[in-house]
């Protein structure tokens, strides 16, 4: 999209992590031969220092260099450079966000520009789902940047005759994301992110900061159970309203901020009490059939006649039931989130064992809602487990319009995934916290760039894909299982 | 007064349970800035006591693998690596994972939870290949753990009559309420001390469940928990019936060997009988797809359970296959013939994490036996070498009270995650779980189900 500029977001961190060890030996005569030469900037000497040192050992892609001309290994006069496998990697990340995805998406926050090659940017190791497809590529010569500029990656969030108009340049959208859960620093950087690149982010369970209004026609709020922060003014000021009724990663059980996070800010917001857990219920207290949803949907649409309505729901058996059921309630947005999904706190039972997975949901809700005859009156948008632009294409490709990203972003911000948003003080990387100490690790407009950068990445990534694929938009993309295939086989 | 059950928790420290997932180096290029004390917010870099100048070792068990104090150090002289001793918990059915959830479920007796996504594989074998339903909207309110509604997780153990054939020769079959769907077994791996023996049952009792004893391993002692014991013997051990247990115990089991004549098992049971008919029958099989002819035994014995044993891994010792898919074929053939419900089928081996409770459940059984699991709630790291002196977890030494406060901590955890997942599902009795195999997605057929089109198109569909 125009106007939308991808700029350095270096990382906030001093020592970078990556895949390679380098270490300099005792030969070392420091001639700053390998300061001038590293195209990646490994190595730094700082001015008026004579010592050489080992300043970014993340930013070196280790074998893959030795195809250039420059690999310093082999240039240095006396053989001190040793690059070999750090053990360290292995511990970053897991089976669904594996190391190589996490720095991949490092780099593309801080570049905005697709990673390289020496790290696996497009799946995860989980062997199953996403990570275990791949495209059935068309056309392998490298297309014309004509050819790339010319396609479209815009989607539409109202597909019905009546409502407004809303289209978004890019197919996804930020998720559900409450202030309690993240800090408000990191919820103005997705504000900013999503205005700049003419998308949209959620408020999540938790009220509205005022800090947002600035960015209100970006912002989607959210009604939950718990109605927490919820009011007519609040809803009056949403482009898209999201009924959340259940959670991925904790499907049924309602949501859950431990009470060290409600801090005398969250709970003002809230309207609660400081230090208190906070529980919303599950389900909806007054929803008990389709009828009463579309009660709900009905109010909402009597205080702000022009608002989008989405339904968030996870991924039941029953699922496909549950998305007619919404689109006859009048909803104009059906989100599924799976059970692979990211949350703030969940007990670990829910996130692997209740609900099936994203991939599942999809497949079963677009061919239901195709059988019905009224797919193509209703976005249907994923979330749950959603990490890369491969992945918003393989949803896509198995039948949704978009996709829901929250984890993504979060990393984008320095998040490693080390699971302990929930309590003490939170997040010690000063994403998921409240603790007034750590959230200054993060300043809203570096944050912002950051996103912006990996967005810019994914549509580049998208853009290319759909070249490949022989496709001029997006929307020719969706429900096209055809062009998908098992990932062992060539 | 009615009273609601409930398990009383209490914390129960193992200091030989602190095996952090990583560890934490520091190199000799550190300075003692001590930039590091002031980013970890988990203690693990502080000053040596002793020598405030110098930093002290790294306490990488406290570590949760954020890496910010690698990130921030001046000298880059700080490292993390997967710790070793960690890494080789367990085995490859009892992951260091799930090692490292029971020690932590045993310590504080509550539900872990943790931020961020699920983090595992998109699936795995066994119990890992099901996942349970939940209902989005129209299911009366439940709230879980923390909620207003009652959910009962008590089964009936015994036979349950269709309806009554003889009027003349009928008795009332026996009949037991245990408060979770979970019995515990005091003979989980070659480790078979007093004390170990007494926590167990001990903590069945409090948590009002039984426990299986070999009767060979029956001492005094446990005179006062006979109505709690499972009284468990093969069939030729099945002799000395005037000592007391055979008498007092509410609950016997047989294992029945592979081959047996019915007229030796019916005589036992005769015997048995006369003496003590109070108590439930259970046959014991290790047969995972028993014939027509064993299972038309139970029946004409009157067997109150069936109990299914697989071993630690959960699996059959012939054939290989897994519980789940014996209990629930187990469970269909008694369906199939309409006496499901006169008989009660639980299932041994295997059980290694909360969910797999419900998930057997699900599959058809009416409860399930924790046997190893009980082991390393004590501290046991399954490394499958049960010597007194060399076992790093130091079981002989345990103290019955304080192991039997983990054993009941690890109830409390699972039972609670039991709430869980039946409050996602809206089943507010978990009796209702039973056989629920509808309220389940299994890999193989949700697979298949979804993306059929694409591997069929490949060629790869099975």
């Amino acid at each position: 999209m125009n106007g939308i500029e991808a700029r350095k977001a270096a990382s906030r961190f001093l020592n970078g992590i990556g895949k390679f060890k380098i270490s300099l030996s005792e030969k070392c005569f420091h001639c700053g031969l390998c300061v001038e030469i590293c195209p990646s900037g490994v190595f730094e000497r700082q001015d008026g220092f004579n010592q050489v040192r080992v300043a970014n050992p993340g930013q070196c892609p280790g074998p893959d260099c030795q195809k250039g001309t420059f690999f310093c290994s082999k240039k240095c006069p006396v053989e001190a450079i040793k690059i070999e496998p750090d053990p360290q990697w292995k511990t970053l990340g897991d089976f669904r966000w594996t190391p190589d995805l996490i720095l991949a998406t490092w780099e593309q926050a801080e570049t905005g520009e697709i990673a390289r090659d020496h790290l696996e940017y497009r799946i995860g190791a989980s062997g199953g789902g996403f990570d275990n497809f791949d495209f059935v590529i068309k056309s392998s010569t490298p297309p014309s940047s004509e050819a790339i500029d010319s396609i479209s990656t815009s989607i539409s969030l109202n597909r019905r005759r009546e409502g407004q108009a809303i289209k978004i340049p890019i197919p996804w959208y930020g998720a559900g994301m409450s202030f309690g859960s993240v800090s408000l620093p990191v919820m103005l950087a997705r504000a900013m992110a999503a205005q700049a690149w003419g998308t949209f982010t959620s408020t999540g369970e938790g009220g509205y900061p005022d800090e947002l209004i600035p960015y209100r026609n970006c912002v989607i709020t959210q009604i939950a159970t718990g109605l927490f922060g919820v009011n007519e003014e609040t809803i009056k000021r949403a482009p898209v309203i999201e009924f959340k009724y259940a959670q991925g990663a904790k499907p049924g059980l309602g949501g859950h901020l431990l009470g060290d996070k409600n801090s005398a800010e969250v709970a003002r917001m809230r309207e609660t009490v400081c230090g208190t857990s906070l529980f919303s219920p599950f389900p909806f207290h007054s929803v008990y059939s389709v009828e009463d949803h579309k009660k709900h949907i009905d109010w909402v649409k009597v205080i702000n006649p022009e608002a989008l309505v989405s339904v968030k729901v996870s991924t039941p058996s029953d699922v496909d039931m549950v998305a007619v059921g919404s689109y006859y309630a009048g909803a104009n947005i059906i989100h599924l989130d799976g059970g692979y999904g990211g949350t703030g706190a969940a007990p670990e039972i829910a996130k692997k064992n209740i609900a099936m997975p994203i991939e599942y949901a999809i497949t079963k809700v677009h061919r239901f809602l195709l059988q019905e005859g009224v797919r193509d009156e209703i976005v249907l948008m994923a979330s749950g487990g959603i990490r890369t632009a491969y992945d918003i294409a393989k949803s896509i490709a198995l039948g949704a319009d978009g996709a829901v990203i929250g984890t993504g972003e979060l990393v984008a911000l320095g998040c490693v995934r080390c699971t302990n948003c929930e309590s003490g003080r939170g997040c010690p990387r000063g994403i998921a916290t409240t603790d007034p100490e750590l959230e200054k690790q993060i300043s809203p407009a570096w944050a912002a760039q950051r996103i912006i950068n990996l967005y810019a990445s994914w549509q580049k990534q998208l853009k290319l894909l759909l070249c490949r694929l022989e496709l001029n938009d997006i929307t020719e993309l969706r429900g096209r299982t055809d062009l998908l295939r098992p990932i062992d086989e060539k | 007064m009615y009273k609601r059950y409930q398990i009383e928790t209490s914390p129960a420290r193992l200091s030989l349970t602190t095996i952090g997932k990583f560890k934490i180096t520091r190199d000799n290029k550190c300075l003692n800035c001590g930039r590091c004390t002031n980013l970890c917010i988990y203690d693990v870099h502080k000053r040596d006591a002793e020598d405030l100048r110098k930093m002290a070792e790294p306490a990488s068990h406290l570590c949760k693998n954020c890496f910010s104090c690698i990130q921030n150090c001046p000298q880059q002289s700080l490292r993390m690596v997967k710790n070793e001793e960690y890494e080789n918990l367990g085995n490859s059915y009892w992951t260091p994972e799930m090692i490292h959830t029971i020690w932590s479920e045993a310590e504080e007796g509550k539900i872990p939870v943790f931020g961020a996504g699920y983090r595992g594989p998109f699936k795995g074998p066994g119990f890992d290949e099901i996942w349970t339903d939940m209902s989005e909207i129209v299911r009366p309110t439940r709230d879980g753990i923390h909620g207003r509604e009652y959910i009962a997780t008590s089964v009936d153990l015994g036979r349950k009559l269709s309806w009554i054939a003889d009027f003349e020769k009928f008795c009332f079959p026996n009949f037991y309420e245990i408060q979770i769907p979970m019995l515990l077994d005091t003979a989980p791996l070659g480790f078979n001390s007093k004390n170990l023996i007494l926590a167990i049952i001990q903590a069945g009792r409090e948590i009002e469940t039984f426990s299986f004893l070999d009767v060979e391993n029956y001492f005094d002692e446990l005179e006062p928990f006979l109505g709690s014991i499972v009284l468990r013997a093969t069939l030729e051990g099945i002799a000395d019936l005037d000592r007391t247990p055979w008498r007092e115990v509410n609950f016997i089991e047989i294992i029945l060997p592979n081959k047996f004549r019915a007229s030796q098992l019916e005589r036992k049971l005769e015997e048995l009988r006369s003496l003590n008919r109070k108590a439930l029958i259970s046959l014991a099989l290790e047969d995972p797809f028993p014939s027509e002819e064993i299972l038309k035994q139970f029946q004409e014995q009157r067997a109150d359970v069936l109990n299914f044993y697989a071993n630690i891994r959960g699996r059959s010792s012939e054939g290989n296959i897994f519980i789940s898919d014996s209990i629930r074929k187990l469970h269909l053939d008694f369906v199939k013939k309409s006496i499901r419900d006169e008989i009660t089928i639980i299932g041994k081996g295997g059980i290694a994490a909360a969910e797999h409770v419900p998930k057997l459940i699900i599959c058809g059984a009416d409860a399930v036996v924790l046997d190893l699991a009980l082991l390393v709630a004590m501290g046991c790291r399954v490394c499958r070498d049960c010597r007194a002196k060399s076992c790093p977890a130091e079981l002989e030494k345990l103290v019955p009270e304080f192991a039997k406060q983990r054993i009941v901590n690890l109830a409390c955890a699972w039972r609670d995650q039991l709430l869980e997942v039946l409050s996602a599902m809206g089943i507010r009795d978990v009796r209702r779980l039973r056989g629920e195999a509808g309220r389940a997605m299994f890999y193989d057929e949700i697979e298949k189900e979804s993306f059929e089109f694409i591997f069929k198109k490949s060629g790869l569909s099975q």
